[in-house]
């Protein structure tokens, strides 16, 4: 970026329209690269047809099928065909439902989007709360307690630690329901799950960056000046410890909105990351594709949301933002 | 002071947080259900609601008890009884004629109709259509209707022609046109006893009992039928009570129902068989009949049936179950003789030789292992080769027959005859066939065109003769189908595990 700008209205101005269209177009760059990846490797790895067909259906049956949905055309017609629906919004029908893709994500999508924003505020709060308490008393019986609460979350894997909350909470006390969606009662198993794991990479990464601040000269000058310790907290060390934090936590919430696969199925969550296992199973190629296409265009949307954050956050990040 | 203020904070969240879990408390969340309120946990959301489309086990489970079929078996007996036709008789070689019963309604009202019921089998041939369900059709050339009859045309005589039209669900030609195929599979219409109240993407489909079933009132009112994949989860919702039934679950999962005093396993033998299959074109070591025979002599049958079916599965004698039109009752069953195996090992000189196993996540790891343990103490180096179900199909089925030596798989046609068996294994270029033998094509090509029962089971036998001498394949057992439930319901399930609603009862 040229510097043409004066320094201060540049820092007032993080993001600007050039630097964001550079950032879109390396997104569909990005976005462009993913699918044709997708789009030939899924072509390489069986045959959808023999998966819906009966189990006595003849090799003819087979050829019916794949002629019908299109797998009979060379993979390069497939593949112009598909980018030009694509261009137009349409990523093909699913093979086994019969209905559009686009149609397929959008049902699924607010069940992985609520479920992933739950996570995500649950393991803030526990992450950031403990990542906190843990630097300031450092060596202190809370870092001892809290630490390995910390790793045990990030130690255990989802699909024990969801049938583990699900047999205290559903089976042993009834307090909450065992699996689906039915209300917001039936978030809080799903999410804490989930949230078990973000949770203790946020800790690890705030105290990580508190213990970095805490000993910086402007924290003793603070202390020195009075600051009690809520006051440091909230005022001094948040804004400067932030742009790591939020960095975990934007691409924890990529993750997430990618769709929690093993949280989904043991929770019987209608979400996206159900849908995921079952077409790649099926070999579902136009819902495996668009999934994958919106994973990666939440990926790439979270990352440069991000990046425009880290300038709002701290000033100096936008100054020299053009070679972010 | 500041200090002071961090206690203050986290007390005020305290106190926020622990009402509002207590409250959680004091409403269960596995509230007390509707009486007549039946919630029933699968492993899959079913693929379509409309019934000309897809089939499989959890998508049938839900449509089949939104339409009726053509003809229903006896659950017990297992013979045709009639349904939506209340007779049938054949006027030729290749033509079928049923009588349509008089007086059904579908739910919106509008009569079912021999129209309804011919219209319902087109659209299945309808290569526009492209149903999942052709390959199981396909002897039909033509349906009409004649006044209050069904006429069904075939190109040749189809003696399995009845046993599919089982599977057949009549649909409201009227309304499927008007709305087309895709608002019919998400608001369907039918006859049977229950009607479509609503459904959730992915995750859960409502019914409730029809009040102008035909054929009285049925125990269950309302159901809710939920998809939830994991087993250990099904299992779970059993016991928070989240669920009354629970279908497709392993003998794992029964031992640990059976724990629960307030749960019970529900089981049945079902048509679906364990076998092993045999490459004997390119199957190295598997194509000498005597390695086949010693791999049969091979494995332990009494410990993969206790130890790893836990007791959900019976001993066959073929690659049929009893159940099937073609069994042999006479044919003795392979039995458990390592040292014969030993024997025919050397005879055949493979000793240490490297026989490949074909299989997928799909088919139980443990039996895969069980076999490989049985085959290695008799001489045979088992390299078992898993791919995921696509891959292993593409490999098994590539007219190449380049797979390996043996395969495990599963199989059941739904229409308890041989022809639906023995044919597509092992017909000479089938897909899934790595044999050949002119005879035993013979007679199983005869076999699909003979109507009389007499002399088909005679043919059969021939073939099951062909097929023990042979050997291209092994039956391992019958399998069961598991399913778990609560006190609330009463149910026996059928061997053809149709899953019809209307046979359970409720509390």
């Amino acid at each position: 970026m040229t510097a043409v700008l004066p320094r201060r209205r540049l820092a007032a101005l993080p993001a600007t329209p050039r630097y964001i269209a550079g950032r879109i177009g390396q997104a569909l760059l990005a976005l462009f690269g993913v699918v044709t990846i997708v789009f030939f490797a899924l072509r390489l790895s069986g045959d959808p047809a023999r998966l819906l067909v009966p189990e006595g259906a003849t090799a003819a049956d087979i050829a019916r099928v794949r002629d019908r949905l299109g797998l009979n055309d060379s993979l390069w017609h497939q593949y112009t065909t598909f980018l030009g629906d694509a261009v137009h919004g349409n990523l093909g029908y699913s093979y086994v439902q019969n209905r559009p893709a686009t149609d397929l994500l959008a049902e699924r999508l607010p069940y992985t989007a609520n479920l992933a924003v739950a996570a995500l505020v649950l393991s803030l709060l526990f992450g950031v709360t403990v990542g906190t308490v843990t630097a300031l008393k450092r060596g202190r019986w809370q870092e001892r307690v809290l630490m390995p609460i910390v790793l045990a979350g990030q130690a255990m894997p989802a699909f024990w630690t969801g049938l583990l909350l699900v047999l205290v909470f559903s089976v042993g006390l009834r307090w909450l329901p065992s699996t689906g969606y039915d209300g917001p009662l039936s978030l809080l198993l799903p999410s804490v799950t989930l949230a078990a794991l973000s949770a203790a990479a946020i800790a690890r990464v705030t105290r990580g960056a508190m213990l970095e601040q805490l000993a910086q000269d402007y924290v003793r000058t603070a202390r020195a000046k009075g600051a009690g310790t809520w006051r440091l907290v909230t005022r001094h060390l948040a804004r400067n410890t932030a742009i790591p934090v939020l960095t975990v936590a934007a691409l924890e919430l990529a993750n997430l909105l990618g769709g929690a696969v093993v949280t989904e199925v043991i929770f019987a969550w209608p979400g996206l990351g159900q849908l995921t296992v079952q077409s790649v199973a099926a070999r579902d190629f136009p819902v495996v594709q668009a999934i994958v296409l919106l994973a990666s265009a939440v990926y790439v949307v979270v990352n440069l949301a991000t990046d425009l954050l880290y300038g709002v956050i701290d000033r100096r990040v936008a100054a020299g933002g053009g070679t972010a | 002071m500041r200090a002071k203020r961090l206690r203050a904070a986290v007390a005020a969240a305290l106190a926020v947080a622990v009402p509002t879990l207590a409250a959680c408390g004091i409403h269960p969340a596995t509230a007390e259900r509707d009486p007549g309120t039946l919630v029933i946990d699968t492993a899959n959301y079913p693929s379509t609601l409309d019934p000309g489309k897809q089939y499989d086990s959890d998508t049938y489970a839900v449509y089949r008890n939104i339409f009726d079929q053509l003809l229903r078996r006896d659950p017990r007996t297992h013979a045709l009884v009639p349904w939506i036709a209340t007779s049938w008789r054949q006027t030729d070689a290749t033509t079928w004629r049923f009588a349509i019963r008089p007086g059904v309604r579908f739910s919106d009202g509008s009569p079912l109709t021999a129209a309804d019921a011919a219209f319902s089998v087109n659209r299945i041939l309808d290569k526009k259509f492209a149903s999942q369900q052709f390959a199981n059709f396909s002897m039909i050339s033509r349906a009409t209707a004649d006044g209050g009859d069904l006429v069904i045309h075939t190109a040749q005589p189809a003696p399995t022609l009845l046993t599919y039209l089982t599977t057949l669900s009549v649909v409201p030609e009227r309304y499927v046109r008007k709305v087309g195929d895709e608002k019919f599979a998400a608001r369907p219409i039918g006859s049977g006893a229950y009607v479509f109240v609503s459904a959730t993407a992915g995750s859960q489909v409502e019914l409730r009992a029809n009040p102008l079933w035909w054929h009285g009132r049925p125990s269950v009112r309302a159901a809710v039928f939920r998809a939830v994949p994991n087993v250990a989860s099904r299992v779970v919702d059993l016991q928070s009570r989240k669920a009354d039934l629970a279908t497709g679950l392993t003998p794992d999962a029964a031992d640990q129902i059976k724990r629960d005093p307030r749960l019970a396993v529900l089981s049945t033998p079902t048509e679906r068989i364990a076998y092993l299959a045999f490459n004997t074109i390119k199957g190295g070591p598997a194509n000498d009949p005597r390695v086949r025979r010693a791999v049969a002599a091979a494995i332990d049958y009494r410990a993969l049936i206790e130890n790893l079916q836990r007791g959900y599965a019976r001993p066959i004698n073929s690659l049929l179950t009893p159940l099937a039109f073609g069994y042999d009752t006479k044919l003795p069953a392979a039995g458990y003789d390592p040292a014969a195996a030993r024997r025919l090992v050397a005879e055949a000189g493979a000793k240490g030789a490297t026989v490949v196993m074909a299989t997928s996540p799909s088919f139980n790891p443990q039996i895969v292992q069980a076999i490989q343990a049985d085959l290695a103490a008799v001489g045979l180096k088992v390299q078992i080769r898993s791919t995921d179900q696509p891959t292993y199909l593409k490999k098994v089925q590539d007219p190449g027959h380049d797979w390996g030596s043996i395969r495990f798989g599963r199989w059941s046609c739904s229409c308890l005859d041989a022809d639906g068996v023995i044919y597509p294994l092992f017909h000479t270029g089938g897909i899934w066939s790595s044999y050949t033998s002119p005879s035993f094509d013979r007679l199983v090509e005869q076999a699909r065109r003979v109507i009389d029962p007499k002399r088909r089971g005679a043919l059969y036998d021939q073939a099951f003769q062909v097929l023990a001498r042979d050997l291209p394949g092994l039956g391992l057992f019958q399998d069961y189908a598991i399913y778990g439930a609560n006190a609330r319901v009463s149910w026996t399930p059928d061997a053809q595990e149709s899953f019809f609603l209307d046979t359970m009862k409720v509390r």
